[in-house]
């Protein structure tokens, strides 16, 4: 046993268990107390209520509160006797030890109440500390919650477009440092508008929160997925290779695909298009990401459902098609949209009857544009119901002109009609409208809709079409036998016209299949009496087994291209005096 | 090897009559045959009959799930708790790689067992407090006390005792040990009703119509005169006198060359140089067990708190023998005069290797102050636990021994 003094340095040994960092720290120092002096008994009192006590049990407690007025030096536990000790804690509070069968000497005394103003100046650093601690705490989490909220797409959870450009920057500075390179997969939902349209900003959040968790669940280690805006994803990748990218991308279409259908999301087939372009020095973000783009609308043109390189070339062509949507506005807005005719004529006399209302734009510098030229961009620029309406309304110009000048019969109208004008709930009113201004009678205008815009949203086909049949608007369905070939519908709906799709009537002749297929949708038009328009006909034979099948109609080359309405009046009025010629001739 | 019959027939059981009301018996083997094994170490106890409680220590050399599910088997109602071990000791002699069985039976006992689970993160402290709850179903005696082990190299063991302590209160004695591995310091394991735990605490409250009492000695003496601990972090010992606590420690002893680079010789180096904490009326000790070179500190098995009075501690092969050989008769003398049934002798493991170095443990464990016929059974231990007054009781490089009369 040493002769070195042993108490001074407990005081010590109390104030080194007091951590900011454990929330046990109080019990901590207690127990050393305790141990620093042998005692069994430790207990910090407040009022009649315990802080904290070690050596007693319940019952005993309760023995010990009652000493407290008293504060005697001994409590008598089991046949123990306990020499106890109070020092004050400041305030109310209390710090009690007790030892068996030792009373504490006159330096214990001395050091137990050093403890106990060590512990109360201690708790109260501690508690200073903390709240200290607690408010530094709270300002980061508020802060860290800022950055969220400024961070953090909200209906995704993904990154923003802020926080996807802050980190393509740092990574772009990683690629300037030869550190690697990085890739930008640029991911746009096909068709995303029509969900919206067709079934609702609920449907298309959920389209998106479900895309969203796919790409988050494909995103390696290291490399982020963001929400650039509506429906454009942005992946940011470090990838050695650009195939390894177009191989990612080709899973990210092929997963987007299968959940997407699987989960019923009304989304077309093709899902995402994807845009891959791979960083190069001296690029930043912004071009980065507008070479992805470019290549992603590159993936779109080539039929959707897929992905394309960013190439140099693909610049210039967006800047064409840039130039394009932009004149396309100026000539929907400048009347330069125009209705072609094409002739449809009757194969029990071969006389002009009705026309199709085909869509030409009149440009000023680059001349007569068809649609294969346009359309696509007008897609793209959500500018097809503009063109629908302009179309329509010209060719009822023009047709309702031929009427004021010459009095006869007016030729029928077939006009076609996109997905997005039949989902438009305003068609009808627009319709009405044209009719109105034109005086063109409801009861000669077609409008032509595929089976697929039909079938695939009924609900708000039915209810323009609802309000077409009350102006007396009849609809011709367009390429029939390519896609349901459902017959309820047109029990269902006032459909007057089926015509046949062109690929059935090229392969007419010689007892093939389609003979067999065009002559059962001739008979089962008859008997539901409806009349049937043969589209693309070309040849006498196909005209010959179209009579044969009884076919009502007859459009294609061989009785006339679209032509201009000045062309086509003429030719109408030409049919119309040549049908007379043969009456008066017979 | 040990058979059961020899140890019977050595040590037989103390009686009162056919049917004594205390009995306490040790069984070992070192048979790795598990079947065998506890047959053997079970045989001397079943004579007896079922005992009511079964402490098994076991090497990690043997397939501990195995014997521990047949001791479980084997004892039915019996109570079972155990721990791996580093060494077993009975009179006369160690085992390595063995088993060894202590029970205690007789209507005279009651006992109650628990566990809890801890973690490296947390420690034990928590786990001690759950396993120490068992006292709670205890069917009281006159005499309690509270049997505890634990995972020897899961944080500071000082916790496990205040966690017990917590629960137990005043009146309770603590005793136990910290399980060992043989010495790899790898992983230890602790062992309830047959079950393997790690990093767990194990206990069984026991009550008894007679005295039970706990003795503790060491036989270490400072070397240094006292520093103050004027770094430290856990079981890590940073600083002495604001100086490296490597650096002291290898002046201080004069190390030699080796020691001071090479781990190995620095972990047989320090089995018998313990550090000595200054307390009320005694010193514990702490068991150094590793050095950092480069960060200049010690590891401890159990907590040197900062600003506590430290020495550097020296011993001999005499000083351990006379430790031991007078612990129980240290833990006799308080049974009230009455004579003790048997021992349970709980060793460190590092006191195991300085007699071993020197041929001298069989020797060590003739002890002289216990009569013939009274079992004794035990293990070698990463750290040694006996409180009997104040809150502390962790110690290390010690002997406990607990007298049951």
């Amino acid at each position: 046993m040493s002769s070195a003094p042993w108490s001074l340095h407990l005081l010590g040994e109390v104030l080194s268990a007091f951590s900011v960092d454990s929330p046990t720290a109080l019990r901590d120092v207690v127990s050393r107390v305790a141990e620093a002096v042998d005692a069994e008994i430790t207990a910090i009192l407040r009022h009649d209520s315990f802080s904290l006590c070690t050596g007693l049990t319940q019952d005993e407690k309760g023995r010990l509160l009652e000493l407290v007025p008293s504060r005697s030096d001994r409590l008598v536990l089991e046949g123990t006797t306990y020499h106890l000790h109070w020092s004050p804690l400041g305030g109310d509070q209390l710090l009690v030890v007790g030892r068996a069968n030792t009373a504490y000497d006159l330096e214990e005394r001395a050091l137990l109440r050093g403890m106990g103003r060590s512990i109360e100046l201690s708790t109260r650093v501690l508690d200073a500390v903390r709240a200290q601690r607690e408010a530094l705490q709270a300002e980061k989490l508020a802060k860290e919650a800022a950055i969220r909220e400024a961070t953090i797409d909200h209906l995704t959870g993904l990154p923003n477009r802020r926080e996807l450009l802050r980190q393509l920057r740092e990574r772009l500075r990683r690629v300037a440092e030869d550190q690697g390179q990085q890739t930008v997969l640029f991911i746009d939902l096909d068709h995303f508008k029509q969900v919206n349209d067709l079934h609702g900003h609920r449907a298309g959040d959920q389209v998106l929160r479900v895309v969203a968790d796919h790409l988050r669940a494909m995103t390696r280690a290291g490399d982020v997925v963001g929400r650039m805006s509506g429906d454009e994803f942005v992946m940011l990748c470090s990838l050695p290779a650009a195939a390894d990218a177009e191989r990612l991308a080709t899973r990210i279409l092929d997963a987007l695909r299968e959940s997407l259908q699987s989960q019923g999301m009304a989304i077309a087939s093709a899902a995402a298009s994807i845009g891959i372009a791979v960083a190069e020095a001296g690029d930043t973000p912004d071009t980065l990401l507008d070479n992805a783009d470019m290549a992603m609308y590159a993936a779109k043109q080539r039929g959707r459902g897929r992905c394309a390189r960013y190439l140099p070339s693909m610049r210039e062509q967006l800047a064409e098609r840039h130039r394009l949507e932009e004149e396309l506005r100026q000539g929907l807005a400048g009347d330069q949209m125009r209705a072609w005719l094409q002739p449809i004529v009757s194969t029990a006399h071969g006389g002009v009857v009705g026309f199709e209302a085909l869509v030409r734009w009149q440009h000023p510098q680059r001349g007569l544009l068809s649609p294969d030229r346009f359309l696509a961009v007008a897609e793209e620029a959500d500018l097809l119901r503009d063109i629908d309406a302009a179309v329509l309304s010209d060719a009822c110009i023009q047709v309702s002109r031929w009427q004021t000048s010459r009095k006869g019969l007016l030729p029928r109208l077939s006009v076609n009609v996109s997905a997005v004008s039949l989902a438009d709930r305003r068609l009808h009113e627009r319709v009405s409208r044209t009719l109105e201004v034109t005086g063109f009678p409801a009861a000669n205008l077609f409008l032509e809709i595929t089976e697929t815009t039909l079938v695939d949203d009924l609900v708000s086909a039915s209810v323009n079409i609802t309000e077409l049949e009350r102006l007396g608007i009849r609809l011709a369905i367009d390429d029939f036998g390519t896609g349901y070939s459902s017959l309820s519908y047109l029990k269902r709906f006032p459909v007057g016209i089926l015509k046949i799709d062109r690929s059935f009537i090229s392969g007419l002749g010689g007892g093939s299949e389609d003979d067999v297929i065009v002559e059962t949708v001739v008979k089962m038009a008859r008997s539901l009496g409806l009349e049937v328009v043969a589209e693309g006909v070309e040849t006498a034979a196909q005209v010959e087994r179209l009579r044969l099948f009884g076919c009502h109609y007859l459009q294609g080359y061989l009785y006339g291209a679209p032509a201009a309405a000045e062309v086509s009046e003429a030719r109408y009025r030409a049919s119309l005096d040549a049908q007379l010629g043969m009456v008066l001739q017979s | 090897m040990t058979s059961a019959s020899d140890t019977a027939s050595r040590f037989p059981a103390t009686s009162d009559a056919d049917e004594p009301r205390r009995w306490v018996r040790v069984g070992c083997s070192s048979d790795r045959d598990p079947q065998r094994a506890v047959a053997e170490a079970l045989a001397p106890i079943l004579e007896l009959g079922q005992p009511r409680l079964a402490v098994l220590f076991c090497s990690p050399a043997q397939d501990l799930r195995t014997v521990s599910s047949l001791v479980q088997q084997a004892i039915g109602d019996g109570e079972l708790i155990g721990c791996s071990s580093a060494g077993e000791l009975i009179r006369d002699h160690a085992l390595s790689g063995g088993l060894l069985i202590w029970a205690l039976g007789g209507p005279g006992f009651t006992v109650t067992t628990g566990y809890g689970l801890g973690n490296p993160d947390q420690g034990l402290r928590n786990a001690a407090a759950q396993a120490a709850r068992c006292i709670e179903a205890l069917e009281r005696r006159e005499h309690t006390l509270l049997f505890l082990l634990a995972d020897g190299l899961c944080g500071d063991q000082m916790e496990v005792v205040r966690g017990a302590y917590d629960v137990c209160g005043a009146h309770v004695p603590l005793m136990g040990g910290c399980a060992g591995d043989d010495m790899a310091l790898q992983s230890t394991r602790q062992i309830h009703e047959g079950t393997l735990l790690s990093h767990a605490v194990v206990a069984a409250a026991i009550s008894s119509d007679a005295p039970m009492a706990i003795g503790i000695a060491h036989g270490w003496k400072p070397l240094s005169e006292p520093m103050l601990v004027t770094g430290s972090q856990g079981t890590t010992l940073i600083s002495l006198d604001d100086r490296p606590a490597l650096d002291v420690y290898l002046e201080a002893y004069d190390a030699p060359a080796e020691v001071r680079e090479n781990p190995t010789a620095f972990f047989q180096f320090a089995h018998t140089r313990p550090i000595g904490i200054a307390r009320r009326n005694r010193t514990e000790i702490r068991y150094v067990y590793s050095a950092d070179y480069e960060a200049r500190t010690l590891t401890v098995f159990a907590e040197v708190p900062q600003g506590a009075m430290a020495y550097l501690m020296q011993g001999s092969c005499s000083s351990v023998l006379e430790a031991t050989a007078e612990v129980c008769a240290l833990a006799e003398q308080d049974l009230g005069g009455l004579p003790a049934r048997g021992f349970m002798l709980l060793e460190c493991v590092a006191r195991k290797s300085l007699l071993d170095q020197q041929g001298l443990l069989d020797a060590s464990l003739r002890l002289p102050t216990v009569k013939e016929g009274v079992s004794v059974g035990g293990f070698y231990t990463y750290g040694e636990i006996a409180r009997t007054e104040g809150a502390g009781g962790l110690h290390n490089q010690t002997v406990v021994a607990l007298a049951l009369a």
